[in-house]
């Protein structure tokens, strides 16, 4: 059986898709990109540049839809979909990497134990309503305690007990309690200050506060291991003194608000921090802009209707 | 720099948190930007640029002040044009420009600039030649939003590192977001970058000595970029046979001023995410932990086992009565010379053991 015109026909019926070029086209699959590194021939290129620049882009676009065709593929209503590579060229970001979220205590506690996380459902089985409730929110499973009708008080209870007060406040409490791990996981992850900081932290407080009455913490009720304050002294200047000696003071005073190592006010850094070169021109033109200003300066007529208004980015 | 306040509601926390850096990201926003003067041929090629880009594009169609190679004049606000494009970057949450930018002594400029965390990474000034528009071409075109196939021809796009760093550009400016499925059917047109012939002086030059001495701009080639819709053909296999249509844009541009990227800026815009941990189980990671392993199409776990190479010449054989005992010395000392240290070794290992 001679198959040749057979073949023949289906030749001349179908182009090939195969793409023959001295050094191979490089696909990058994930970006879509094809580089073609041959040489540019310069004869096709000068004859006729339009279709030297088509055949070009078709070879690469075959080559690219030959290896597309090629990946594995998933069903969709619009079409297969072919599922891409990783890039293989490499892209500068945007953005830097986002900074992964400090653990918090219990994070670090379950890694430490090997403890699973596990996400709960939002809902619960009620086994007496036979139906699934929320676990907290409205109706939640959480104040069933707070809205049943009647509640058993235990014997030693007191006359004025109120089991819907205790049960509310029992809710409330665990809300609270973790509302403040979540604040301190929170000022952990902000900045570990070390424990030795934190305690300075609190003595100074602890020092301005027992400092604060008339009688700088003279009557104040003593705690068990309190310390005796250091260098707090409650000394009375007389209310008339020499001439000279209220000069002599109100002098040194002076000098120590003069002095650079406590100084009283700061003065701002530098010059060009003072001027506010954006709200300086605004004024000085008031308000027209800086073009408006130069025009004015060099004595031509000023022009209405363009206000020189810039730096914001007219869109 | 804009303030950063806490979000007072949800709307303004979500419109804050899709800013975020992100580990995988989106594809970048160009902004176009029309500098002091921008002529015809400018305003047609951004345009065009703008139609290939949305919707990721943001237009600023009203004339700005901007140089963006010359930090050194101000404008009269106190600005220079790098503090503006990274104010715009920020306020827009856009990490690309376009500017437009037409003067006497470099006509018909367009500049591309990369942002990396709302600062400059690189900067790629061209200058458009030649033009045929969208809309003088009157073809059927691409439906707005449509991923194109990029196609770069010349080996300099793998050698020169001004073409290097276009090709870069121009990937991230059409094509730069990382997805994992495109949809076959879906694939409607080509952008096809390629350069004319090589010229000579870049021929001969190694590489290195490109890089080093000051390139004369004249010298490089042209740059065609020309936009195709693809007609798929039945082929009699899998793969069909593509055909394409002149589209548009076709523009011819000639390379201007560049600034590459500062090192260590780059080097941090280079940093991948640490691969997920399945990733690293089924291999895809460098660190990949199961080294050797993979799956058969039976999926069957096959392994690799390499075996270090086996040193003969240690190899102890069987030790005869009759080789051992004073013979052997003098037998190595007779032909010790022609062949050299290892006999010489073994020579002094047997008179140890005798």
């Amino acid at each position: 059986m001679d198959v040749s015109n057979l073949l023949a026909s289906h030749a001349a019926k179908y182009q090939t898709t195969d793409v023959d070029k001295e050094t191979p086209i490089e696909v990058d699959a994930g970006f879509l990109t094809v580089t073609d590194l041959n040489p540019i021939d310069e004869e096709s290129y000068k004859a006729n540049l339009e279709e030297h620049l088509q055949s070009l882009a078709r070879d690469g676009a075959q080559a690219l839809v030959a290896a597309l065709f090629k990946l594995p593929t998933t069903q969709s209503p619009d079409g297969p979909l072919a599922q891409l590579p990783k890039p293989t060229t490499t892209l500068p970001r945007a953005k830097p990497l986002p900074k992964p979220k400090p653990p918090t205590k219990w994070e670090r506690f379950a890694a430490a134990k090997g403890i699973q996380k596990k996400v709960r459902d939002r809902k619960e089985w009620d086994e007496e309503r036979q139906e699934w409730v929320n676990r907290w929110g409205r109706d939640g499973k959480n104040k069933q305690k707070e809205v049943q009708w009647i509640t058993e008080v235990p014997l030693n209870a007191d006359a004025d007990f109120d089991p819907v007060k205790a049960a509310r406040d029992e809710r409330k409490a665990r809300v609270a309690k973790n509302e403040r791990q979540r604040l301190q996981n929170e000022a952990r992850a902000q900045g570990s200050t070390s424990r030795e900081e934190r305690k300075q932290d609190i003595e100074r407080t602890l020092a301005t506060s027992r400092g604060s009455t008339a009688s700088m913490g003279r009557f104040d009720r003593k705690l068990e291991g309190e310390k005796k304050m250091k260098g707090v002294k409650r000394k009375f200047e007389p209310t008339e003194r020499s001439l000279d000696q209220e000069k002599q003071a109100s002098l040194a005073l002076l000098s120590k608000m003069d002095s650079d190592s406590k100084k009283m006010r700061r003065e701002p850094a530098s010059e060009e921090n003072v001027l506010n070169v954006r709200k300086a021109v605004r004024f000085a033109s008031k308000g027209r802009g800086g073009l408006a200003l130069g025009r004015d300066a060099a004595g031509g007529k000023s022009r209405s209707g363009r206000g020189g208004r810039g730096g914001k980015g007219r869109r | 720099m804009l303030r950063t306040v806490k979000p007072k509601n949800a709307r303004s926390k979500r419109a804050r948190d899709a800013r975020a850096p992100k580990e995988i990201e989106d594809p970048r926003t160009a902004i176009f930007v029309r500098g002091s003067h921008t002529g015809e041929k400018v305003n047609a090629a951004m345009r065009d640029l703008m139609a290939l880009k949305r919707p990721n594009c943001i237009s600023f169609s009203k004339k700005n002040v901007i140089h963006p190679f010359d930090n050194t004049s101000v404008t009269e606000a106190g600005h220079t044009s790098q503090s503006s494009l990274e104010f715009w970057s920020t306020k827009n949450d856009a990490s690309m420009f376009l500017i437009g930018q037409s003067t006497k002594k470099r006509p018909d400029g367009l500049t591309f600039v990369r942002m990396y965390d709302n600062r400059i990474l690189d900067m790629c000034e061209v200058g458009v030649t030649g033009l045929v528009g969208m809309d003088q071409i009157k073809t059927k075109k691409c439906t707005p939003g449509n991923k194109p196939l990029l196609h770069f021809a010349s080996e300099l796009f793998d050698t020169h590192p001004r073409f290097i760093q276009l090709k870069s550009i121009l990937i991230d400016f059409f094509n730069g977001e990382v997805i994992d499925s495109i949809c076959l059917a879906g694939l409607e047109h080509v952008i096809s970058v390629s350069l004319s012939p090589t010229p000579a002086s870049l021929n001969n030059a190694s590489t290195s000595a490109i890089a080093e001495t000051k390139e004369d701009l004249s010298t490089l080639p042209t740059v065609h970029i020309r936009g195709y819709t693809t007609r798929f053909l039945a082929s009699g296999n899998r793969v069909p046979r593509v055909e394409l249509t002149p589209m548009g844009p076709s523009m011819d541009l000639t390379l201007r001023r560049h600034q590459e990227p500062d090192p260590e800026m780059w080097k941090q815009a280079m940093k991948r995410p640490k691969v997920a941990k399945k990733d690293i189980e089924s291999g895809l990671g460098r660190k990949n932990k199961r080294k050797n392993t993979e799956l058969d199409e039976m999926g069957d776990l096959r392994g690799r086992v390499h075996v270090g190479k086996q040193d003969l010449s240690k190899l102890v054989g069987k030790k005869m009565k009759g080789l051992r005992g004073g013979a052997v010395d003098v037998d190595m000392e007779s032909d010790g010379d022609d062949d050299g240290d290892r006999e010489d070794d073994q020579g002094a290992r047997k008179k140890r053991k005798v």
